[in-house]
């Protein structure tokens, strides 16, 4: 067990992997010699060389297809996309070509692409550097998609994306890869999928992921100073959402209250509500809440890009306002 | 521009108060202090004071309903114009053509609802109102909902259910389980019966079925009625027990006469000065342990005609006699207007209830309130003027012995009288 930061436990489980198993190899833009934009693939070209640790051109359709290319011949490619904004250029590759073709052959080429892209609300990059975007690659059957919030989940979902044979896409948090927390490389990790408890209580469960997690248990001490317990969800994927985690938490507190970066509509959180309701009805005491992006493009303003997604005083709000109305 | 008016919070326990009056109309001025409104509590009528200067703007709430806390129930505008502009009158039709649950819908069955328009109740949030789920979808891209108010009128908004009863499906499912009538059921703050509710109307015991008896109506208790009821249900968990004695009074009454006293507040000094001496008779039982309270202060019972209120003389066992002749002048005077507030009558550490003027009481006993370990009933002196004083003590906190020796010093109290003339602070 030690201390690091997110993009050192990635660059750990690269690694690991990299060394235990030499199909796998990694490609994209500035992940050789650079290191990586966020020194996630820091040291390892050094370590296996240009083969395995490739430099591409700024075409992510075309290396993001290479990717799939590669993995359906047998080797394990993880694809670093520069920004989750620019995996738009390569939808096809990952929608058309990597979640359909190990359907539309039958199951005779495997899919063991891993695809790593950082997004979110970083510090003032624009619109078009801001997006979230999980909810439109939600809707795409046929991927699967993790949101490690912690350190250690990064290392442990990192290493099970690379050894899984679907396709899985890692979302990464821009402003996650400087925090800091255990790792401990040795403990068999939990199912990949499996959503887990970070805090318990009695009155409202708070379901937050990625970014909005560290928030949520920042909002549930202030919480808890006013008598308001809440027990926290972080689902740590959501294609598939570990629903039964999910279910348990919700039967016990009655109520529940979503967290999500992105949009609010038709967004992570609408699939979390209209699920949850359908199988928790009879133990809902309120209606399920949604704290959430706006649904605009993210402004570049300082102030109005802060304002345009949720802080921890909106969480406190919502659940101090689900626990008023009775 | 407009600023709220809101329920004001008046008590630790006050939910929801009754709006009784506005004293001013829709675009009279008014002034940074003055009663705008009144409103009536658990135990009294209290003003709504202006916060700022201003012109009284609509919408109003409506006068004898009941609104949780911090509702907002009028607007104070900075010019004539503002208040002109949403008057109350355009608020009322507002308020009745607005679709989503006027209170009109359901007149009689959820009565609780009745509170304000439901314009009033969300008024911070006019964008999330504005886009429901079920409007047109080509609003939505015209109010991006900002994050902290998805769906803050979300409750609100909310169709009432089939036969005008709002339940939460929980709410729903444990009534069915429990078996109980969801129509018998208090809803929440928020018009809405949620669990709490359920789980709160199962423990309490059953209303008498009044069908088989004689035709009947319903009426609303006023606030101080409900409230007592409360209190005195809330005793029920109280351990008790009673010990009687029987002491001349006509010495005690004799010599407040004489010191200007009235016998009330002569009872009240000597049950003071005796439980000062018993710092047991001070104690009272919480689930964090004993609450040993460094100052006697006594509530005296007194009879409003409409109901029972207890004024609180604080520290009445070592402040001068002459103190406590004119807080118990400003407390009446304050019970008479109907006028008092909960830091005049909650709190006490002991109680005294005295029945003396009934001359047909030959003894009772009374309710330990809750937050006190014992009350003293006093009843009328009989022929041999002797009185019956009956104390209740909970036996959490109080001994039969305990108890015994209050009395015996309470018993000698009342015949040495020199306390009274002139020692411990007397006159």
């Amino acid at each position: 067990m030690s201390e690091m930061l997110y993009w050192q436990a990635l660059n750990r489980a690269m690694d690991a992997e990299m060394a235990a198993d030499e199909t796998v190899l990694t490609l994209g833009e500035d992940v050789g010699l650079y290191g990586g934009t966020y020194r996630v693939t820091e040291g390892l070209m050094a370590k296996y060389g240009e083969w395995r640790v490739r430099d591409t051109p700024i075409s992510e359709n075309s290396f993001t297809g290479l990717g799939v290319g590669a993995a359906m011949l047998g080797l394990r490619p993880v694809v670093e996309i520069m920004t989750i904004n620019f995996a738009l250029f390569a939808m096809d590759a990952i929608v058309n070509m990597a979640a359909k073709i190990p359907f539309m052959s039958g199951g005779q080429f495997p899919m063991p692409l891993t695809i790593r892209m950082p997004g979110g609300v970083a510090k003032q990059l624009g619109a078009q550097h801001s997006q979230r975007l999980e909810h439109m690659l939600m809707n795409v059957p046929g991927l699967r998609i993790v949101v490690p919030a912690t350190p250690q989940d990064a290392y442990w979902q990192l290493r099970q994306a690379i050894r899984s044979d679907d396709p899985i896409l890692v979302l990464e948090h821009e402003l996650l890869y400087f925090s800091k927390g255990d790792v401990d490389e040795a403990t068999l990790a939990p199912p990949i999928h499996q959503a887990v408890a970070r805090r318990r209580g009695r009155d409202i469960t708070c379901i937050a992921y990625s970014r909005m997690l560290p928030l949520a248990l920042q909002a549930a001490e202030t919480l808890a100073a006013e008598g308001i317990e809440l027990t926290v969800i972080d689902p740590r994927s959501l294609s598939p959402i570990d629903w039964d985690t999910c279910v348990r938490a919700v039967e016990q507190t009655h109520r529940c209250l979503i967290v999500e970066e992105d949009c609010r509509f038709a967004g992570a959180g609408a699939e979390f509500a209209a699920t949850l309701q359908e199988r928790c009805f009879y133990l809902l005491d309120a209606p399920i809440q949604r704290v959430a992006g706006m649904d605009i493009p993210t402004p570049f303003n300082g102030t109005l890009e802060a304002a345009s997604i949720p802080r921890g005083e909106h969480i406190v709000q919502a659940a101090r306002q689900m626990m008023a109305q009775q | 521009m407009k600023a709220e008016i809101t329920m004001p919070v008046l008590s630790d326990t006050m939910q929801t108060g009754r709006l009784t009056r506005w004293n001013k109309a829709v675009g009279e001025v008014i002034k940074k202090g003055e009663a705008v409104a009144e409103v009536e509590t658990d135990k009294a009528i209290l003003d709504v004071e202006a916060f700022a200067d201003g012109f009284l703007a609509g919408p109003l709430a409506a006068v004898d309903t009941d609104i949780p806390v911090r509702q907002v129930i009028g607007y104070i505008a900075d010019t004539p114009e503002a208040t002109k502009t949403d008057s109350g009158g355009a608020a009322r039709v507002a308020a009745t053509t607005a679709p989503p649950a006027p209170p009109s819908a359901a007149p009689g069955a959820v009565p609780e609802k009745k509170t304000a328009p439901p314009d009033t109740q969300q008024p911070t949030a006019p964008a999330a109102a504005a886009t429901p789920p079920d409007t047109a979808p080509s609003e939505k891209p015209a109010s991006p909902l900002p994050p902290h108010t998805p769906t803050a009128a979300a409750a609100a908004l909310q169709p009432p259910h089939a036969g005008g009863l709002q339940a939460s499906p929980y709410a729903r499912a444990l009534a069915r389980d429990l078996e109980l009538d969801l129509s018998q059921v208090k809803p929440g703050p928020d018009g809405i019966i949620h669990a709490a509710q359920v789980l709160a109307s199962a423990l309490a015991p059953e209303d008498a079925d009044l069908r088989r008896g004689p035709p009947y109506t319903i009426e609303r208790p006023s606030m101080l009625r409900a409230a007592v009821a409360r209190n005195m249900s809330a005793t029920l968990d109280t351990p008790t027990f009673l010990i009687s004695s029987r002491f001349a009074t006509a010495p005690l009454h004799a010599a407040a006469k004489q010191a200007g006293l009235s016998l009330t507040l002569a009872l009240t000094r000597a049950c003071a000065l005796t439980v000062a001496e018993d710092p047991w008779f001070n104690q009272v039982w919480t689930r964090q342990g004993l609450a040993k309270r460094s100052r006697v202060d006594v509530g005296i019972a007194v009879d409003t005609g409409d109901g029972l209120i207890t004024p609180v003389l604080r520290d009445a066992a070592s402040r001068p006699l002459k103190e406590l002749v004119e807080d118990w002048r400003i407390l009446l005077g304050k019970v008479k207007k109907g006028r008092i507030y909960p830091e005049d009558y909650q709190g006490a550490s002991f109680y005294l209830s005295n029945l003396g003027v009934f001359p047909e009481v030959e003894r009772f006993n009374a309710i330990v309130p809750v937050g006190a370990s014992a009350i003293l009933a006093v009843a009328a002196a009989g022929s041999d003027g002797r009185a019956d004083f009956t104390l209740s003590c909970d036996h959490r906190v109080i001994f039969g012995a305990d108890a015994a020796r209050f009395l015996q010093r309470l018993g000698k109290r009342l015949e040495d009288l020199s306390w009274l003339a002139t020692g411990e602070g007397g006159l």
